[in-house]
Parts: structure tokens; C-alpha cells; sequence
């Protein structure tokens, strides 16, 4: 049988979130996964595990997450498609080399499941903390693409949405989960391999003496790749550098480097930003969720329209870039934004920030306890509405 | 050209590997015309890690030679050298072991002791003894060489660089104007036992080749340990 096809696991399965992220990884050609072990990661390292071997994929486990995300980088300039796999401890190790590849412009996949934090936290808890550590966590200036899934065929399909964003933009693309959604035993339906959509990576077509590893297309900001060990004896460098890949330490030049890292995701935003909306047309309430708490909120929506409450609910699938008009259109035409989340109000300000004072918003905290239940989320609907 | 790439060519050249399939990954940064001029790729990357990265790479690809050129290993790095050494994964690091950092100035390393007073108060810390390091993780090759000693650095450059496994060259490399230092406080005990070869203050700095011997590299060891559990199934990664 081919490699794809055996990549492809096409047809319905019964699969946990886990299962789902590492089919996936290998549905969108993954062959490369370098990692370190933590709780609650382990399913999906698991998974890919047990089936590396019929895709000629390489596994490695590496000394600790700095490394993983190193060796990550390293595998993608061969032109592999590589990811790894953490939790929030292992997250804050891997911020010193998303910006790293966010500079060398290299694309890769890192998921990131959730566990309940502060530092080691609750390793079996589902968390909801490192939503702005994605956003922000390695230092300067950068744009990052966050994904939420709130399902095990979310996990599959944005597992392979974010191998080609990734590749794309030429960025690290981060799919945040949690514990909740990894380990959810659903329906998974893979389709036929010609059906998945996967963008592959731009390669430089020109002479090979002409090569400027950061020559970039005006047209999409994005420069086209090679593969290392080619013969183009290109340079690239974490330093601020030019198009040539050498560093250049003046103001012009890092204004031309970090601006197009930046503007190469914020122009193409409304492109990449993906939300789901139910019931918001005539809604005076609309609940903006994300993640497995997303899961509670159509409950309650349902709940509350029954008794007569114009609720609707935006789920926000890309965390990062944020739906920021998205949010500024809702807020003109509801009265109350309401946002929980599992954590203690990171996307409710961002929120906030887009309603621009149209609407009022409300934050609830919505404990990894409480995932499964939608009753406070109900309880503030009706507070606001005053019913 | 700076004096350690011009050994470092010397060395690719007497080597015979092929220049394309070589890459230098580094964690300090050189003159970006090192590209051009030993006809290679190179990844400047963050401080520390360029062992990790060059894994990835050579796991990804096994037709590559790595060149990690490693700045401050026992800091930053330690923990990616002992372990790529306990893996014996195939790649050539070459240590840049100055005497202090040259580039930042003012700090002290914990490689040698510090000829100048680096810090206010000059150092105090025990240095590390690099090549028995290197040994104790499992290195197949560990040399030392000062920058005056040309020659058999680049020798032992092609040395590692046609070994299979983790292959160490530890360079003392200060300013080339130091080379009549050199000369006066090191001497040559090759095959010496790395217990002995620590750099101490007014001590001489023992140079040579300290090992050299065979060890089942990662990429070996990966696909025997794969071809026992899953027989057939399994692909190897050819190098």
C-alpha cells in the first residue's frame, strides 16, 4: 500500500482527542515528531508511535521541551513536516524557540494540551491558562496562529489545518487543547486522502546563485524555502538580518524584518480567523466561548432560548489571530457579551477590547471542574437579562 | 576570514566529504560569507542550542553532516551535549573554547580559567574539563588543540568529521595574538587520559587526541531496536 494511504486513515473511527491530533499530524504528512514527555501529552506521542513505522515517519525523545522544539526546527529546514507535543510546563520551555522559529520562518506544528497551571499545577486537570502565554510567550515583537478545537474531529481536522497554515505562512502554528478535549472519546471521520486540503510550503524555483533565503513575495509577504544541504549555501540567523539572511543591526533593517513577521499574519488575518456562530442574528446575549467550555455554552443558548432569552453563541476557533471585527460587529448588535472561560479572564479582555464599549462584557469563570455543566453559564444569562 | 574557518576548510577539504552535504549549525554567530566561502548552509541559532537543532536535522536527514560550532557548551548547552553524547548521535561539535566570551567581553566562562580578571573580582569557579566531559558521555572522538597548533587542529577537524557518532574538537581559542602564549603553556600528550587534561591556573594546557573508538551510533541503535520490535515493517532510516 502507498505511504499516503497508509498516512490516511480514511473512513470512521472511534477515537479520543489524543488519537485524533496524531492521525491528524500524519494525515497532513507529518514524519517528524520530537518531544518530550508530559502529562497529559502522552496519547497522542503514543499514537504517532504506533504508527510511524507504516509512514516512515522518525520519532525522537528528546532531554527536555527546549530541545524537542529545537530539534522540531532542525527536521522542518530538510523540508519534513514536523510537530511536537507538550503541556504547559513544557509550553513555557518551548517559548525561547517559537520565536526562534517564528525568525527563521520555519514551519511547524506545536500542540500544546492544556493542564491546569500555575507552574506545575494539576498535570490531570484540563487547564485553560496558556491562552495569552500562546499569544505572547517568547520575547519581541511577532504574530502567532492559535487554534481551538472543541472536539476529537476538531482535533483531527485543525491538527491538519494547522500543518497548513503553518506552512503557509511559514510560522510555528500552535494548537491549544486541554486534558478535557484530549482524552473525549468521539466520532472521528477522516476523509479520503484526496479530499484533505494540505498547503505545502513555497519552494525557490530560481538559479541557485540567486537565492536570498528572505527575499519574500509582495504579494503574500512570504518568502520561498529550500531544503538544507542543496547547494545553496544559504545563511540564516536568529539575529535581525536582512534578505540575504545576514544580520544587520540598525533600525531600518529591523523595522523591515520584524514589521513583515508581523504584517505577513495581520493582513491575511480575516483570511485565517475561523469562528462558528449559532443563533446570533437576533441575539441581545451572545456567549463568546472557545475550547472545551465552548461545549457548555451551546447547552446553555438552547437552555435559555426555550425560555424565551434571545441568547447566541460565538465560538471562537482561532484563538490567535483574534476575530477582532467579528467581535465589533456582535457587540453592535447585542447588548451583553458574555465569555467563560477556564481561566481567569485572558480572552474576556480581549473581548472587551473589541466591543469597544458597545456592549457590555461579563466574564465567567467557568472551573475545569465545571466542564460539563452549563448551569452558570445559564445562571448569568439570566442575571444580565434580568429574568 | 576568521582563523578557525580557515582551519575548519582545511579540515572539510582533507576530509572529503562532499561541502554540500555539510552544514555548520551554530549557536554563536560567524561572518555570513562563511557560506560562500566553505560552500555550506548555516543556521545561526538561539544561544545554546544548536546540538538540539542539529539533531532534528540529522535525524530528519541522515545524508548530513552536521558542524555544530558551540560557543559556551557548558552553560547553556550542557545538557544537550551530555545527552547527544549519550545518544552518540552523529554529529561534530566543535567547541569554540575561549578564554573568555570575546564577542560580549566582561563575563567569564566556565570552560577555562580566566587569563584576564573577566569579572570585577576575576573568577573563582572550577573550570570544566571539556574532553573529559565529552568522554564520560560517550563521545568516539575527543581532541584538543589550541589556534596555534593549525595543523593538527584541522587534522583532527577531518578526523571527526569522518567519524559516525558524537565527535568532540575542543579548540583554546583566543585572540590570535596569544599564539606565543600558546607556546609556552601547552604541550602535547596525545592519547592522555582526560581525568588529566583539566586547564588549571599556571598549569599547562594539555593539547592532543584524547579518544577514539567506536560506538553504536543513535541511528544504528534506532533501527535495531525498531527492526526487533516490528520486524518488517519497519523502514529503516538509511544514511
Amino acid at each position: 500500500m502507498k505511504e499516503t494511504n497508509l498516512a490516511v486513515l480514511t473512513g470512521s473511527h472511534d477515537l479520543t482527542g489524543s488519537q485524533a491530533c496524531a492521525e491528524g499530524g500524519l494525515s497532513a504528512g507529518c514524519r517528524f515528531l520530537g518531544y518530550y514527555p508530559i502529562f497529559p501529552s502522552f496519547d497522542i506521542v503514543e499514537r504517532f508511535a504506533e504508527r510511524f513505522s507504516d509512514v516512515k515517519g522518525v520519532l525522537i525523545q528528546m532531554e527536555d521541551e527546549i530541545s524537542a522544539l529545537a530539534a522540531v526546527l532542525g527536521a522542518s529546514w530538510t523540508g519534513k513536516k514536523a510537530m511536537t507535543v507538550t503541556s504547559g510546563p513544557g509550553f513555557a520551555q518551548m517559548a525561547e524557540h517559537i520565536g526562534l522559529g517564528v525568525m527563521l520562518e520555519t514551519p511547524c506544528v506545536i500542540v500544546d494540551v492544556q493542564r491546569d497551571g500555575t507552574s506545575e499545577g494539576s498535570p490531570s486537570a484540563p487547564g485553560g491558562g496558556d491562552i495569552m502565554m500562546a499569544r505572547w510567550g517568547s520575547h519581541g515583537d511577532y504574530e502567532v496562529i492559535a487554534l481551538s478545537p472543541n472536539s476529537p474531529q476538531e482535533m483531527f481536522d485543525m491538527t491538519v489545518k494547522a500543518f497548513s497554515l503553518s506552512e503557509k505562512y511559514r510560522t510555528p502554528v500552535i494548537l491549544i487543547t486541554d486534558t478535557y478535549v484530549s482524552n473525549l472519546n468521539e466520532a472521528v471521520h477522516i476523509p479520503d486522502a484526496k479530499d484533505i486540503q494540505i498547503h505545502t510550503r513555497k519552494y525557490y524555483k530560481g538559479k541557485r546563485e540567486d537565492y536570498l533565503p528572505f527575499q519574500y513575495d509582495a504579494k503574500d509577504l512570504v518568502p520561498p524555502m529550500v531544503d538544507v544541504g542543496k547547494g545553496y549555501r544559504f545563511h540564516v540567523t536568529g539575529l535581525t538580518h536582512d534578505e540575504r539572511g545576514y544580520p544587520v543591526m540598525d533600525e531600518k533593517c529591523q523595522e523591515w524584518n520584524v514589521h513583515r513577521l508581523v504584517q505577513k499574519i495581520r493582513i491575511f488575518a480575516e483570511d485565517i480567523v475561523d469562528f462558528e456562530e449559532e443563533q446570533t442574528d437576533d441575539a441581545d446575549v451572545i456567549v463568546v466561548s472557545y475550547g472545551a467550555v465552548s461545549r457548555d455554552v451551546i447547552h446553555a443558548v438552547h437552555q435559555v432560548r426555550e425560555e424565551g432569552i434571545r441568547a447566541g453563541s460565538l465560538r471562537i476557533k482561532t484563538i490567535w489571530p483574534f476575530p477582532e471585527k467579528k467581535i465589533t460587529q456582535l457587540a453592535k448588535k447585542a447588548t451583553h457579551l458574555i465569555v467563560p472561560e477556564n481561566n481567569f479572564g485572558q480572552i474576556c479582555l480581549e473581548v472587551e477590547r473589541c466591543a469597544r464599549g458597545r456592549a457590555e462584557t461579563h466574564y465567567l469563570y467557568h472551573a475545569s471542574s465545571r466542564i460539563g455543566q452549563s448551569d452558570d453559564i445559564v445562571k448569568l444569562i439570566k442575571k444580565v437579562m434580568k429574568k | 576570514m576568521d582563523p578557525i574557518i580557515e582551519i575548519f576548510k582545511k579540515g572539510v577539504e582533507s576530509s572529503q566529504c562532499d561541502q554540500k552535504d555539510i552544514c555548520m549549525v551554530t549557536d554563536i554567530a560567524y561572518h555570513p560569507e562563511v557560506t560562500d566561502y566553505l560552500g555550506m548552509d548555516l543556521f545561526h541559532t538561539s544561544r545554546g542550542r544548536a546540538i538540539p537543532f542539529a539533531t532534528g536535522m540529522k535525524l530528519a536527514n541522515p545524508r548530513l553532516k552536521l558542524a555544530v560550532f558551540i560557543g559556551d557548551l557548558a552553560t547553556l548547552g550542557g545538557n544537550h551535549f551530555v545527552h547527544a553524547g549519550r545518544r552518540n548521535m552523529d554529529i561534530h561539535v566543535i567547541c569554540i573554547n575561549h578564554y573568555h566570551y570575546k564577542k560580549v567581553g566582561g563575563e567569564y566562562a566556565p570552560g577555562v580559567f580566566p587569563r584576564v580578571p573577566l569579572s570585577p573580582y576575576g573568577s573563582f569557579d572550577e573550570p570544566l574539563n571539556i574532553p573529559h566531559l565529552a568522554r564520560s558521555c560517550g563521545a568516539v572522538y575527543v581532541a584538543r588543540w589550541t589556534l596555534l597548533h593549525a595543523n593538527q587542529l584541522s587534522h583532527a577537524i577531518a578526523e571527526s568529521l569522518r567519524k559516525t557518532g558524537f565527535s568532540v574538537v575542543d579548540v583554546i581559542s583566543n585572540e590570535p595574538d596569544i599564539l606565543d602564549f600558546y607556546f609556552q603553556h601547552s604541550e602535547i600528550k596525545n592519547g592522555e587520559d582526560t581525568l588529566n587534561v583539566k586547564i588549571v591556573p599556571d598549569g599547562k594546557i594539555i593539547v592532543g587526541q584524547f579518544v577514539d573508538r567506536e560506538r553504536p551510533n543513535f541511528i544504528d541503535s534506532y533501527n535495531e531496536q525498531m527492526t526487533k520490535v516490528l520486524g518488517d515493517k519497519f523502514v529503516k532510516i538509511e544514511v
